[in-house]
């Protein structure tokens, strides 16, 4: 084992043993674990018996009240809800939602207008909306009675419809925003959180003299590079850990989640994308943490790690705020985003979102790929020169003329 | 074996650190690189360890350049440092494969060494909890435990009380007869003469004066006797070129060498004398004298 591999081993090992790291992995695992758990946990303590859910007994269903509507209302509604028991109010309506002996309540107040009634209103609740859709059919319907038309001609005419259809060519962005939102969100805490280590990390050893030793003891690109694949393998373990227990814990209760549009979207990702994902996550993850660890070398002190990042820290920010606002916007494509999609700094979240939410040709992929690998060699020897100066200067800080300098000396 | 450091120029931008640094030191003795602080040691040892390159000038094994993956070199720097917080054996197991060990070889050695040092019972704690002198002896094995051909002990006394330091002089010592090559950097003079055969004092960047410490101390003219006297008073009195030094003994300086026989005869018939001597200088007066201003 050459000194990379044994410098990467030591750095390895510092991290896997790192009772914050570990705790915090678990941590998320739990929380992961308990958010997942929590339809199936819940079903139990209502008193289910835990199985996957199969047909809702009427029992089961919660109520809705219907007062003052005929039997064409209720025979719509209970169409229009089945998840319900749809019954009418035997007295008052509200007072009954109040009382918690029903969950909503439909109050007709003639046939072209009610009013719905729930205790609390979740931001998810349409139920007012598929109400009045159904009621707007009854009404229509006796509506053409009244003007004389029959049963049968008036049910023809209701049921006519334009028929259409949506065939997306590319991809569906409402459907992929949400994973790629999550993947973007976890490469940008990820390279944040991982390159404050590494700096973190170089800056401990320059500030506590070890560097006085491993300087005369390896070769400076041996240690550059130890240090950022170890903690780049770190933080890919963490991830791996926190979305492997996710994947495993939704198809444990996949069935309780069944009707979450949401949480299916997230959780549906081609593994073609995460292919993308493995490559743009790495080498992201390496130009940043080469930069991190070249700036960590500069620092005499621990506390200048802050500052002295802050520029490559607001680099990265800028990138991933420019991402997210084409992602919000719907237009991937954009000129800044292709720009973006090229610039090794912030190409691994912006070509990543537009394989994800749009459809970029091969040789554009392939550009940004092949850039982003010969920018990560570039940037990890120019780190390594760096690092070789930076890590011998003590004092105050230096000027990034003199380590440029130096640098180009060393 | 022979380290040869020859004609070494090392600038930083726009200033010059060395000029012209040359010296030879042996295998099987220890060499003494002084200067006071700034003048240029560390970087001469960093130059001689391959940390950074010099701007011109060789450093040599044998008349040939120096080869690193075959010669070993342990550096005790005056900077101590490991990590903290991480344990004894995994830092020193950790530097010892990096120094080329295999990793058996490096856990055999370090444990030898820390029973060497009485410092087995700390093997398996963090290095923050012991104590600052114990702590340099931890760093010292990362300096021997892969057995290099050279070592270089940048202050190693510093910091340590005197059964440690003793305990260091023997380990110094076994190292010497065992034919390394043992580099010290100190301002503390006593242990550089008490180990050194020969030296070098660096002095803003130039070698003020290197060779033999027996032959630089032989090449002062040997025209002043030190006599200890109780008629010392006496003797100032009637003694052309006495005067009574800090410690109460008679100075006498010689208008040349060659009275000396005859200034020793007068003493001993006129005078009750103790001791006298011809004045040779310490290593200190010679550093004061070739590093000072």
């Amino acid at each position: 084992m050459g000194q990379f591999g044994k410098i990467l081993k030591f750095e390895l090992r510092g991290y896997l043993t790192n009772k914050v790291f570990v705790g915090v992995t678990i941590f998320l695992v739990v929380v992961l674990a308990l958010v997942l758990f929590f339809p199936r946990a819940m079903d139990i303590i209502g008193g289910g018996d835990g199985d996957e859910p199969g047909t809702v007994e009427p029992g089961d269903r919660d109520v809705m009240l219907v007062s003052g509507g005929d039997e064409d209302v209720l025979a719509a509604l209970a169409e229009a809800f089945p998840e319900y028991e749809v019954k009418p109010a035997g007295g008052d309506a509200q007072a009954a939602v109040t009382s918690g002996e029903a969950q909503c309540a439909i109050v007709m107040d003639g046939l072209g207008k009610f009013t719905y009634f729930v205790d609390n209103l979740s931001m998810y609740d349409t139920n007012a909306e598929r109400a009045g859709e159904a009621l707007t059919g009854v009404y229509r319907l006796s509506a053409l009675r009244d003007a004389g038309l029959t049963e049968a001609e008036a049910a023809a005419i209701m049921s006519s419809q334009v028929s259409f259809e949506v065939r997306s060519l590319g991809v569906d962005q409402g459907e992929n925003f949400f994973y790629t939102y999550i993947m973007i969100f976890a490469l940008y805490m990820v390279i944040l959180l991982y390159g404050q280590m590494v700096a973190t990390n170089v800056a401990t050893e320059k500030s506590s003299r070890a560097m006085e030793l491993l300087v005369t003891s390896a070769r400076p690109t041996s240690m550059m590079f130890g240090k950022v694949v170890a903690s780049c393998i770190a933080g890919f373990a963490q991830i791996v850990c926190i979305f492997g227990s996710a994947i495993i814990f939704y198809n444990m209760n996949r069935a309780w989640w069944g009707d979450n549009p949401i949480i299916g979207l997230i959780f549906d990702m081609p593994p073609a994308l995460l292919a993308y994902m493995l490559i743009f996550f790495v080498l992201g993850f390496f130009i940043y943490a080469f930069m991190f660890g070249a700036i960590g070398s500069t620092a005499s002190k621990l506390e200048d790690i802050n500052t002295s990042v802050m520029p490559v820290t607001l680099l990265f920010i800028a990138g991933f705020m420019v991402v997210v606002f084409g992602m919000t916007s719907g237009s991937v494509d954009n000129p800044l985003m292709i720009a973006c999609s090229y610039i090794p700094f912030t190409s691994p979240m912006a070509m990543f979102t537009r394989i994800a939410m749009s459809h970029p040709a091969f040789y554009e992929i392939a550009i940004s790929i092949v850039i982003l690998v010969a920018s990560c060699l570039g940037i990890g020897i120019v780190a390594a020169k760096i690092y070789r100066v930076g890590v011998l200067l003590y004092g105050g800080k230096p000027k990034l003329r003199d380590i440029i300098k130096a640098a180009k000396q060393a | 074996m022979i380290l040869e450091l020859r004609d070494i120029h090392k600038s930083f931008g726009e200033k010059q650190v060395l000029t012209g640094v040359s010296f030879k030191a042996e295998s099987g003795k220890a060499f003494g690189l002084l200067g006071r602080n700034g003048a240029g040691k560390t970087t001469t040892i960093r130059i001689l360890m391959g940390v950074f390159p010099a701007n011109s000038g060789e450093v040599l094994i044998d008349g040939a350049p120096i080869d690193y993956k075959k010669v070993g070199l342990g550096y005790l720097p005056e900077e101590r440092g490991l990590y903290p917080k991480k344990k004894i054996i995994d830092q020193l197991i950790y530097f010892a494969e990096l120094k080329g060990m295999r990793a058996s070889d490096a856990v055999k050695s370090v444990d030898r060494w820390l029973e060497r040092l009485d410092m087995d019972q700390y093997r398996d704690k963090r290095l923050d909890t012991l104590s600052k002198g114990n702590q340099q002896k931890i760093q010292l094995i990362t300096a021997l435990a892969h057995d290099p051909e050279i070592v270089i002990l940048d202050e190693p006394f510093s910091g340590l009380d005197p059964v440690n330091a003793m305990l260091l002089k023997d380990v110094v010592k076994e190292e010497i007869q065992r034919g390394k090559i043992v580099l010290f950097s100190s301002h503390q003079m006593s242990y550089i003469e008490e180990f050194c055969d020969s030296i070098a004092i660096i002095n803003k960047g130039v070698v003020a004066i290197t060779g033999e410490l027996h032959d630089i101390k032989r090449e002062y003219p040997r025209d002043t006797l030190i006599v200890r006297s109780p008629d010392s008073r006496a003797i100032t009195a009637n003694v052309k070129g006495a005067g009574i030094d800090e410690n109460g003994d008679v100075i006498i300086r010689l208008s040349s060498p060659e009275e000396k026989m005859g200034v020793l005869r007068e003493l001993s018939e006129k005078y009750d004398i103790d001791e006298a001597k011809v004045f040779e200088p310490s290593l200190n007066d010679i550093f004061v004298q070739y590093a000072g201003d």
